[in-house]
């Protein structure tokens, strides 16, 4: 008892500033990350981007768009689970706001996002590689896309750990898509198609919706509710 | 108090012996009712009903044959299997994710009883599928206007696939128990079975170890020419299903030593059933599908049966029978423009495919030079239509179906007439009947063999005796017939005859 109200004398009665929280905050939180469930789905990603080369000697540009597409799409399902807080119960009712904490996982995970997609975009061979500009910008539009769904899930349900249903629904909505979305918006053409330009606007408006649902679903909810009963 | 002494022990001494299986039933059947409940598996439900819809109201024309609708119910059904794949396996994991596994463990069922019980869940969501490939198919082969034979074997494909997706959820499950693992074990082996058979080839032995197989023409044979190893396939498919189910069951903890065996037993069958429909499907076509395939192809009077429909005979595949009359409609309604002796002229309509190569390949099919023959193909509808009646136009304007590529003069524009001027929307049959889907300029023609060339005054010409119509038209049409007939008759001499402005230019055909 004595030792703790020592510890807040020093601190003062002003809140920690939030680069200093952040700090001391880096290490638990890496440590929460789901890092084996993260490197496992890189490594499998990886392995679909290396797929055309694998499978065939001379690979094609079609397998080439899709494998990268597939490995984007694998380490979207991965990112599912960044938000995943077992502790959550606890967690909630800290100081610290749930934005805070969220992004700061996310910022842990990005170094890595970004050296796991400059390997998958390197494994795909030079000469049928599809732009590479575009193809981060999908790739970045289903990551983020993932966050914002395992962070709309965390804001309206009370779950800890919503990776998994949201993963679900994720690849669920992934594979109906090319079939059901309209070919004029060209979001799952190949680059040969005159509606590629008009694709990536739409993946970048998709990108940047993803990020606002991403920031409008940071806060704790107040109150909880339920919109599935389990 | 004595009476109840004496009935507890009774009741508690009879119920164990049948008491596991029963609780398996029961949580089969409550994991299957939540299993149907999932958002995922309701959503791809959805879908399914949706894309069953898409694939029934755009797909053959309305003149299905059977034999290609078998095939196309299996893709859809894969929908409902990815739903399956991870609602499964998020089923076997829940106990562990909400950390009931240890109160789990003082209950009756041991975990290979729970495996079994949520193997037998995959069950009600796979009926649902297969009423779904039933209304598909259904749909089409009430149409009066369907022809030829499914095949069980394709139609069981889509529903195994279901099984086998839930199979392969419920394995994953038991040998990495983690809840990342699946989804990205789904799009691994999605992104395998899309790439691989386009890398290994397709009719090989390896292309039939994938669950849907398909094919690289879209032409349709008759179905006993088809060689396709679907009963063996859909062995393969029940065994490797099984085989999975099995392994997941076996490997769960809990089991006795009397249902360790009973389990390796059955797990041996079901690889046993594998793998007798896998040397089944490896072992290609037989030879007497290839020599039936080559006598239907070059000699198939061989194996038709003819039938008359008024003046003129139709010989077609026996499963071609019954379109027999449709065909005969159109050649009426050509022979009706016409003037002269093809007015009355009988033909010979022979139905011919090129079926050497089965499902793998296309082959064009050299034109007839016996007179009065008309060739008509497998499929009809749409633009084949269209197609066989330039067919039976030339025919009648020129006398067999060789001379058709080499006209080049105002005879094409009588043919086109007689093709299309009896139609009801004539301008969209222009359209869907040239290789370019234009109604200006030149372009070829479409037919049931070698297409006709058209140039683009002659193109305008049809144009406007399509636009004049019938009633205007057909008067001169068999008043001038011996002239607009004649070999080397210009288009401006025909135009002039017909009463419509003539092109500049003379004939030119590229």
């Amino acid at each position: 008892m004595t030792r703790e109200s020592g510890e807040t004398e020093q601190a003062g009665v002003q809140p920690p500033s939030t680069a200093r929280v952040l700090a001391q905050l880096t290490r638990p939180v890496l440590r929460a990350l789901p890092v084996r469930g993260l490197a496992a789905t890189a490594a499998v990603a990886l392995l679909i981007a290396a797929l055309p080369r694998l499978l065939s000697d001379e690979p094609d540009q079609w397998s080439a768009l899709i494998a990268l597409r597939a490995a984007a799409l694998t380490f979207a399902l991965g990112l599912a689970f960044v938000l995943d807080d077992p502790a959550r119960d606890l967690t909630s009712s800290v100081p610290t706001r749930r934005i805070l904490r969220t992004t700061l996982r996310v910022a842990l995970v990005a170094p890595f996002a970004a050296a796991w997609w400059t390997a998958a975009v390197l494994l795909i061979p030079s000469k049928i590689r599809p732009p590479v500009g575009d193809m981060t910008l999908e790739a970045a539009a289903a990551a983020v896309l993932s966050l914002a769904a395992a962070a709309a899930a965390l804001r309206f349900t009370a779950e800890p750990e919503p990776g998994q249903r949201v993963a679900a629904g994720f690849l669920v909505i992934a594979l109906v898509s090319p079939l059901a979305l309209p070919n004029d918006w060209g979001m799952y053409v190949s680059p040969t198609e005159k509606q590629w330009g008009v694709g990536h606007d739409h993946w970048a408006m998709v990108l940047v919706g993803a990020v606002a649902v991403w920031a409008a679903c940071g806060p704790e909810p107040v109150r909880r509710r339920r919109l599935i009963p389990t | 108090m004595s009476t109840v002494l004496t009935e507890a022990p009774a009741e508690t001494s009879t119920a164990p012996a049948r008491e596991p299986w029963s609780a398996i039933f029961a949580l089969a059947r409550f994991e299957s009712r939540k299993l149907l409940l999932r958002i995922p598996v309701l959503f791809m439900l959805a879908a399914y009903v949706a894309w069953i819809v898409w694939r029934t109201k755009s797909g053959w024309y309305g003149y299905p044959a059977l034999q290609d609708v078998d095939r196309a119910t299996q893709t859809g059904p894969l929908l409902v299997g990815f739903a399956v794949l991870l609602c499964v396996n998020q089923a076997v994991l829940r106990s562990q994710r909400h950390d009931t596994e240890r109160l789990f463990g003082v209950l009756v069922l041991e975990p290979w009883r729970r495996t079994a019980a949520h193997a037998l869940s995959i069950l009600p969501v796979t009926g649902l599928v297969v009423l779904g490939v039933a209304a598909q198919f259904g749909w089409q082969a009430v149409k009066s206007t369907a022809v030829g034979h499914g095949s069980v074997g394709e139609l069981l494909v889509g529903p195994l696939c279901v099984l086998l997706c839930g199979a392969i959820g419920l394995l994953m499950a038991r040998l990495v128990p983690k809840p990342f693992a699946i989804p990205v074990a789904a799009v691994l082996l999605l992104v395998f079975s899309v790439l691989a058979p386009a890398s290994i080839g397709g009719g090989s032995a390896t292309a039939w170890l994938t669950p849907i197989v398909g094919e690289g023409s879209t032409k349709t044979i008759p179905s006993e020419l088809i060689g396709r190893p679907a009963v063996s396939h859909s062995l393969y498919l029940t065994g490797l299903a099984l085989t999975l189910a099995l392994l997941a069951v076996l490997i769960s903890k809990g089991r006795t030593k009397t249902s360790t065996a009973v389990l390796a037993g059955s797990l041996a069958g079901a690889i046993a059933l594998g793998v007798v429909g896998g040397v089944g499907q490896a072992a290609g076509v037989s030879s007497e599908t290839v020599a039936a395939r080559t006598v239907a192809t070059l000699n198939p009077q061989k194996v038709q049966s003819c039938v008359r429909h008024g003046r003129s005979t139709y010989c077609a595949f026996p499963e071609w029978v019954p379109r027999t009359a449709t065909w005969a409609e159109v050649t009426d309604h050509v022979q009706s423009l016409a003037g002269g002796t093809a007015q009355t002229r009988k033909l010979l309509v022979q139905q011919r495919v090129e079926a050497r190569y089965g499902m793998e390949g296309d082959g064009a099919i050299e034109p007839s030079t016996t007179p009065n023959q008309v060739t008509v193909r497998t499929m009809w509808g749409g633009p084949r239509t269209p197609e066989f009646s330039a067919a039976v136009a030339s025919v009648l304007v020129l006398g067999n179906e060789k001379a058709g590529g080499d006209v080049c003069d105002g005879r094409m524009v009588t043919i086109m007439w007689l093709a299309l001027g009896w139609t009801s929307d004539p301008v969209t049959e222009l359209r869907a009947v040239r290789l370019s889907d234009t109604v200006t300029g030149s372009s070829i023609v479409l037919s049931p063999t070698n297409g006709m060339t058209m140039t683009a005054g002659q193109t305008s010409v049809v144009r406007e005796l399509l636009a004049a119509g019938p009633s205007t038209v057909t008067p001169k049409v068999k008043a001038h017939w011996a002239e607009l007939t004649a070999p080397k008759v210009t288009t401006a001499k025909v135009a002039q005859l017909l009463g419509v402005k003539a092109p500049g230019g003379a004939d030119k055909c590229e």
